[in-house]
């Protein structure tokens, strides 16, 4: 996440030593195994572009729209070079110079407005029932990725959460739910599990009707502008409720809200975690919860556990339903999903979720949880595609299930 | 050639997905860590990614029928321009030929392609309870191919060696494509004398007498336990005089690393949680073995250290040797950390010295830092002599850039004044052969003769390890 120019991170790039440690944690470049892949390429060709030696156009972006952007070549970098903002930066400068109508109806447009997103979302849904969808992919109208989300639900989970949900005994907290696109539009079914899971371990749900998206598909896309106004026009939706505090069950809005406060962009509120807040609540939780009697594993998403260094957290609160918990092998590494990424870049996408799909088998588990609704997406998709049994929920889904069976 | 009757050439040897000849994409082959890198632009005529002996076979061949450089190149974590293509031509990445082919552990011996990575060979070699010892810092990286090339070692050197130890045999490409078998065709002996020592000829040859694409590598028993002993001492002249007393007393440790003032003080500042005591120098002594010996080691160590140090610490939890080790992994990056509109080079970061000269070799860094005006931090292999100078340069500064070059020249005539070599680990490549002539005298005059011998139309590597065109030493 960044709201900087490209030439604002000079210092930055200046630092890259170009020792390639980004290499060995880079999951696209595992897969495309040349240098043109590696995270250190692009803080090279970002410093060429930034000094006009390089030309922008789309080579220049078809280069830099190849990374996931799961930070894991910041995390590693022994230099301590902040890559994926430089990407980011790049991307912004690319797509300023090279401007793009279909691009910039999507996110300047439509993703900028709830109600056209609604809308938007309505027509997918009626063009799949009406198999327009299906036959697009079939004939190539439609790139591959429009296959990832699956059948759209009948209806948003903002159209049927109410915008205050008590606590169902004496509310011990207020709390205000930062609904993101992903389980709006996607998975209303995580959303009701966590506004009833929060309401039954003491906590007011406060979800603003108003919301917008958090901007991270903007930023994603270099269509950096409308990001701030939408980042103020959502906490002013939360302080006009009077919350002072915001949680998420998607790990990258709770990314990308951490950085728009590190902006100063959401500032005089604080962002939770929530697999923290559920297991304070369950502390002090009296009634009894049901032990389920399934095998899970848990899938780490980079903007959980990369962006934010939460792992332990969500692995204590699936422990706390009573499951059978198995680790994965390689838990942390990306899944290939990144939102727009496996739109772009399909084949490589599927290249990076397949050894996932291995580790998650490799479990023997019945079932794999994780923080991150584009996750749960791409991970539903990969185990449909090896025709894999093994279901895929939010953690909050199997809390709701060991509550409500108490 | 032009370069697309090359490219129409080459997809007659390479799949399609294994060639790059595009413009932006051939200019990522342009780097390497080097310094001298940020300053040239050596983009290749195109980039193929062989996966078989007969795909390199080939490429020689064509290379040499039409006399195009070819440049074999690894994982691209050198320090010396090495891999790149500084006369253009082909770029061999030969990184993603990355298959162990067999561990046979009745042998103790593994055989590797070129692209193997070293800790992912480690990592598989210690499912057989095995282990290849040198121990790069790049070890997340760099290729098998590339260490061998470079003759690379690291922070076991001290008691492991360095690469050469360890390879039994190669399989190298010949510029005109031929292709042979060094250390017996057949052989899969550890010892072996018969014949001229050709194995020992490629390790470290950079390239420039041929490709290696296949390699038989020694691996020795994993140690079962290690331990870490910190010491700090209030007196720079202390630390090597303390090395010395630790070889004297029978002890041979696995690592022995220093990090001066000004590389303890950058790592406070980076990372003011591992607060390291405020000294002269640190020293950090790594024994492993058996749990018995190393606890004995560690004691003997701490024994002898207490004599000259005035803080020390002895840890074999897991946890805590892992933090005391981190200290020494971070100074890399911690050294930008001296000014802030610093970034770290690599350049003349490599000089290797006779063990009584390392204190001399420190102090006078710092001389020519100060002379030079150019921070450095100061750290390395003490055990071995290999001691790593990090200067710390504003790049926005072209004034600044040419004293940095000024003082890393400075530092390479030091270590040959200093009796020892101006690079100990990470090669010559196209920076430091500039001093082969006043390192190697008139042995330089043969090893152009054995290149010219393997390579008659100089198309390996040309540009690198051998002196500048020009240099005839008076021949």
């Amino acid at each position: 996440m960044v709201f900087e120019e490209l030439s604002g991170l000079k210092e930055h790039y200046l630092h890259c030593v170009r020792c390639g440690q980004c290499r060995s944690v880079c999951p696209v470049f595992e897969e495309v195994r040349n240098e043109t892949a590696a995270p250190r390429s692009k803080v090279f060709l970002a410093h060429m572009l930034s000094s006009g030696e390089l030309r922008t156009g789309p080579e220049a972006a078809a280069h830099f729209s190849r990374c996931i952007l799961c930070q894991a070549c910041t995390r590693e970098c022994p230099s301590a070079v902040p890559v994926h903002k430089i990407i980011l930066a790049a991307r912004f400068m690319l797509a300023r110079k090279h401007p793009s109508r279909i691009r910039g109806t999507i996110f300047r447009e439509i993703w900028t407005r709830p109600a056209l997103l609604n809308l938007a979302a309505g027509l997918i849904r009626c063009s799949q029932s009406l198999g327009l969808v299906k036959m697009g992919l079939a004939c190539g109208l439609l790139p591959p990725g429009f296959s990832l989300p699956g059948r759209l639900p009948r209806q948003p989970a903002l159209d049927s959460l109410p915008e205050i949900t008590p606590a169902a005994g004496k509310a011990t907290t207020r709390v205000g739910y930062f609904l993101g696109c992903s389980t709006n539009y996607l998975y209303p079914e995580i959303a009701g599990s966590t506004v009833s899971v929060l309401s039954q371990l003491g906590c007011e749900v406060v979800l603003p009707k108003s919301l917008k998206c958090c901007g991270l598909p903007l930023l994603e896309s270099g269509e950096l502008e409308p990001v701030a106004p939408m980042a103020l026009y959502n906490l002013a939706a939360f302080k006009r409720l009077g919350v002072n505090t915001v949680f998420s069950d998607c790990a990258s809005c709770t990314a990308t809200l951490k950085e728009l406060q590190a902006q100063q962009l959401f500032s005089g509120i604080e962002v939770l975690d929530l697999s923290g807040l559920l297991l304070e609540l369950l502390d002090s939780y009296n009634s009894g919860m049901k032990a389920l009697n399934r095998v899970a594993t848990y899938h780490d998403p980079c903007h959980l556990a990369g962006a934010q260094g939460i792992t332990l957290s969500p692995r204590q609160l699936l422990r706390r339903t009573g499951v059978e918990f198995r680790e994965m092998k390689d838990a942390g590494n990306c899944c290939g999903g990144g939102g727009i990424f496996a739109i772009y870049h399909y084949d490589l996408s599927m290249k990076i979720l397949n050894k996932k799909i291995a580790s998650i088998e490799e479990t023997g588990a019945d079932i794999v949880a994780t923080f991150c609704p584009t996750c749960v997406m791409q991970l539903r998709h990969g185990l449909a595609k090896h025709k894999g049994t093994i279901e895929v929920v939010h953690p909050v889904q199997l809390l709701a299930q060991s509550l409500i069976l108490a | 050639m032009n370069s697309h009757r090359l490219a129409a050439e080459l997809r007659k040897i390479f799949p399609g997905d294994r060639i790059i000849t595009g413009e932006l994409e051939r200019r990522i082959y342009n780097y390497d860590s080097s310094f001298m890198a940020r300053f040239h632009n050596y983009m290749p005529d195109a980039v193929v990614l062989p996966r078989s002996t007969a795909e390199v076979s080939a490429t020689l061949r064509l290379a040499s029928e039409h006399k195009i450089p070819v440049v074999p190149r690894g994982a691209g974590s050198g320090e010396t321009c090495g891999c790149l293509a500084v006369r253009g031509g082909i770029v061999l990445d030969l990184s993603s030929w990355d298959t162990v082919e067999e561990v046979d552990v009745a042998n103790m011996q593994v055989i590797a392609r070129p692209g193997v990575v070293h800790y992912k060979l480690n990592k598989h070699l210690s499912e057989y309870g095995l282990f290849f010892p040198p121990d790069p810092g790049s070890t997340r990286m760099c290729t098998i191919g590339g260490m061998v090339a470079n003759n690379s070692s690291g922070l076991r050197a001290v008691k492991y060696g360095t690469t050469e130890q360890y390879v039994l045999g190669l399989e190298v490409v010949l510029a005109g494509g031929q292709v042979i078998q060094t250390g017996g065709v057949k052989c899969k002996a550890l010892k072996n004398v018969s014949g001229l020592n050709l194995t020992k000829l490629f390790v470290g040859s950079e390239g420039i007498l041929g490709v290696i694409t296949k390699v038989r590598l020694r691996v020795w028993p994993r140690p079962r336990a290690r331990g870490i002993a910190m010491a700090c001492f209030a007196d720079l002249n202390e630390a090597p005089a303390a090395v010395l007393d630790v070889y004297r007393a029978g002890i041979m440790p696995s690592g022995i690393e220093v990090l001066d003032a000004s590389a303890i003080r950058a790592i406070n500042l980076y990372r003011p949680e591992i607060n390291l005591p405020s000294s002269e120098a640190i020293l950090l002594f790594e024994v492993d073995g058996n749990p018995a010996s190393v606890e004995w080691e560690g004691r003997q160590i701490s024994e002898i250290l207490g004599k000259r140090a005035f803080s020390l610490e002895w840890a074999t939890d897991p946890d805590r040797m892992a933090d005391l080790w981190r200290g020494r992994s971070v100074v890399a990056v911690a050294a930008a950390r001296l000014r802030p509109d610093g970034s770290r080079i690599f350049a003349g970061e490599d000089i290797s010295v006779p063990l009584d000269k390392v204190t001399e070799a420190l102090r006078k860094i710092k001389e020519l830092s100060l002379k030079h005006e150019v921070p450095v931090v100061n750290y390395g292999h003490i055990g071995d002599g290999n001691v790593h100078t990090a200067p710390v340069i504003n790049l926005n500064s072209p004034e600044e850039v040419g004293r940095a070059n000024k003082l890393v020249d400075d530092i390479h005539r030091l270590s040959i004044e200093l009796n020892g070599a101006t690079t100990g680990e990470h090669g010559v490549g196209a920076v430091r052969n500039q001093y082969a002539r006043d390192e190697h005298g008139e042995a330089v005059n043969i090893m152009r003769r054995i290149k010219e011998a393997l390579d008659p139309d100089n198309i390996m590597n040309p540009g690198k390890l051998l002196p500048p065109e020009g240099d005839t030493g008076g021949v």
